[in-house]
């Protein structure tokens, strides 16, 4: 139970934990001034005021906001700044379609009252937050610098703090009851085009031990996805392969499904993995190739050189930016020659866990302290 | 996108914080939500339970030492914007504090949720690390503090173990004879850098050092710190061998960031 107040009225809630404010206040409450757009805390749309500050209500929990109070839009209906806000917006031009006015009224409000010598280079920084896809920043810079002109306006009060940190306690308290959720993920079953318009990686790992019997292991698509940390194989019917993939980042938790086509050029020491997948959880998609080449080295070893195409489309693909889909990419590429290794000289592979990224960092760290002395 | 189905406890301290959260690998501590919110919404992350820490009020003081400052993890970056934080610095923490993200974020986003959350392109992160800040963790094994240095082990990772928590964040004074820069690469103002650097020469102490970021690790403190401030070593040299993982274009662009950040600490004693 969280108990809050909205726009002065009590409210008691008692849902999903999951619930963001702004549903909440939209959905339970029919305030729908609070408009959402991207509901991942880039847009602004859906900028309101909690405890006198704006905050973006699609990244804010209705079940963290105990004892707060969040003033929405509807709420400022009598307010003589916030009208004055509004007529400058009419006046300025600043309105355009209305979807972003909301959250653009809310830091106008914000600037008013806190910046009340802001130039148009500071406006311009404090509405970088929120996002107009009429482009209608000229209008609504314009409007706020009239507004600003005719200050100063009333600043809402600070919050109080707390002024000493004690020293943490460890007492015992109950455990909540977990909600756990099944991942299903889609198969496809189509041979995958040529991949022409993907992230590129080009990796050479060197294995000490004659290309034969590295081949050997290679050759043996269930040997290689057991050499695969993340990777676990369903079924194979030819060259065909269906199995998931896991892989872990920091939070962020995939389970890619799917299917990779496997071919082999044994006469060449050669060959190539086209496959793609999803993240029935994320509802990202991913898509891969990986040709792979064996050639003998020095002695008694040889080169493992690996070309990799990727593309992440969905959720995955805006957190994963490709520096640290690289990063990965090192961290199982340098498990995996070391698993087939040890394949090849008979040894059992160590057991394939997620690629995390402590790891593969402490690697790249050791790496480089090694060269910069 | 709507979340996943979680439960959501708000813990009123660190003790009942951390025996919330129980060590458990599904249970994540949060606080202002501004760097999870947007995974969970679009369930790239998936914890059955979130500790919400934002209302400890042991994590939202102040203590003055002798030759730092502790600040409570759940400060906001609002908070430090503002100025009215005691400030362990000459006026550098509210200068980085008000360029991360927008305001709205800044008033629920805390210092301790973003060097937990350990995004390499943070400004925290990167600009802790360098003014050689540490961490105060209390987890079911007790309590420890661990330099930053240490505490970063990668991108979005920590050597936090399941259940511990970040509770405070030790700045180390700084006299008025110490100088600073910082710099980033944004495309958008507001968005994650795409490269940063961040310096400190504090010649009282005999500390300096000059910090890569946004390099999607750990970020780095390069070698030959003080004859980098001092223009006896070329960044474009340093960089090139400190960095050997980072494409050319993007070790150009790590490189004219450490020199912008050099010439910002110039400039700052030129004040």
């Amino acid at each position: 139970m969280t108990e809050f107040t909205v726009n002065g009225q009590p409210v008691r809630y008692s849902g999903e934990g999951r619930t963001h404010l702004a549903d909440f206040l939209r959905e339970e409450m029919g305030l729908t001034a609070t408009h959402i757009g991207c509901e991942q805390g880039v847009c602004g749309a859906c900028t309101l005021v909690k405890d006198g500050k704006p905050v973006r209500s699609c990244i804010t929990y209705a079940a963290a906001c105990e004892g707060a109070k969040i003033r929405t839009l509807e709420d400022y209906r009598d307010d003589a700044l916030m009208a004055r806000i509004r007529a400058a917006f009419k006046e300025h031009h600043g309105l355009q379609c209305g979807f972003c006015t909301p959250g653009m009224l809310a830091t106008a409000y914000d600037i008013a009252t806190r910046l009340p010598e802001a130039d148009e280079a500071r406006i311009r920084e404090e509405l970088a937050g929120n996002l107009c896809r009429c482009t209608g920043y000229m209008g609504i810079v314009a409007a706020i610098k009239a507004v600003l002109a005719e200050g100063p306006h009333v600043a809402p009060e600070p919050p109080a703090r707390d002024a000493v940190i004690a020293s943490a306690r460890f007492g015992a308290a109950e455990a909540p009851e977990v909600v756990a959720e099944a991942a299903a993920a889609p198969v496809v079953a189509e041979r995958p085009a040529p991949l022409t318009d993907g992230h590129r990686l080009e990796r050479v790992a060197r294995i000490d031990l004659p290309a034969e019997s590295v081949w050997a292991v290679l050759s043996d698509i269930r040997q290689v996805a057991a050499c695969m940390p993340g990777a676990s194989v369903e079924s194979v019917e030819g060259e065909r392969v269906t199995g998931a993939m896991a892989a872990k980042i920091g939070p962020i938790t995939a389970r890619f499904g799917g299917t990779a086509f496997v071919t082999y050029e044994p006469a060449e020491m050669r060959g190539a993995v086209a496959g793609q997948g999803g993240d029935g959880s994320s509802r990202s998609t991913a898509r891969g190739e990986v040709h792979f080449a064996l050639a003998p080295s020095g002695d008694a070893g040889c080169d493992l050189t690996c070309e990799i195409l990727y593309k992440l489309s969905g959720p995955l693909a805006q957190v994963g930016r490709p520096a640290i889909v690289a990063g990965v990419v090192d961290r199982l590429l340098a498990d995996f020659t070391a698993n087939v290794e040890a394949a090849a000289r008979g040894e059992a592979p160590t057991a394939s866990a997620p690629p995390g990224f402590a790891r593969l960092i402490l690697a790249a760290l050791r790496n480089m302290v090694g060269r910069s002395t | 996108m709507k979340p996943g189905r979680f439960d959501l406890v708000l813990a009123g301290s660190c003790g009942e914080a951390v025996s919330l959260l129980g060590g458990r690998e599904e249970a994540k501590p949060v606080a202002g939500s501004q760097s999870l919110g947007p995974m969970l919404n679009l369930r790239l992350a998936r914890p059955a339970v979130l500790v919400d820490l934002s209302a400890c009020a042991e994590l939202r003081g102040v203590t003055e030492e002798a030759d730092s400052v502790l600040y409570g993890a759940a400060l906001t970056h609002a908070e430090f914007e503002d100025g009215g934080l005691v400030d362990a610095t000459p006026g550098w923490l509210p200068q980085i504090a008000r360029r991360i993200a927008y305001r709205a974020v800044r008033n629920r986003g805390t210092v301790g949720g973003s060097l937990a959350h350990a995004d390499p392109a943070a400004d925290w992160v990167v600009t802790l690390r360098a003014l050689g800040a540490s961490v105060l963790l209390a987890g079911p094994e007790g309590a420890r503090e661990l330099a930053l240095g240490d505490f970063f082990t990668g991108a979005l990772a920590t050597a936090l173990r399941p259940g511990e928590i970040i509770c405070a964040v030790r700045v180390p004074r700084r006299g008025a004879g110490a100088r600073w820069g910082y710099w980033k690469f944004c495309r958008k103002l507001g968005e994650f850098a795409k490269a940063s650097a961040a310096v400190l020469a504090d010649p009282e102490r005999g500390e300096f050092a000059v910090v890569a970021g946004a390099i999607e690790r750990a970020p780095v403190a390069l070698p030959e710190a003080q004859a980098l401030i001092e223009g006896r070593a070329d960044p474009r040299v340093v960089v090139e061998e400190a960095l050997p993982f980072l494409p050319p274009e993007r070790r150009a662009l790590q490189a004219t960031a450490t020199a912008r950040a050099i010439a910002a600490l110039r400039e700052g004693e030129s004040e």
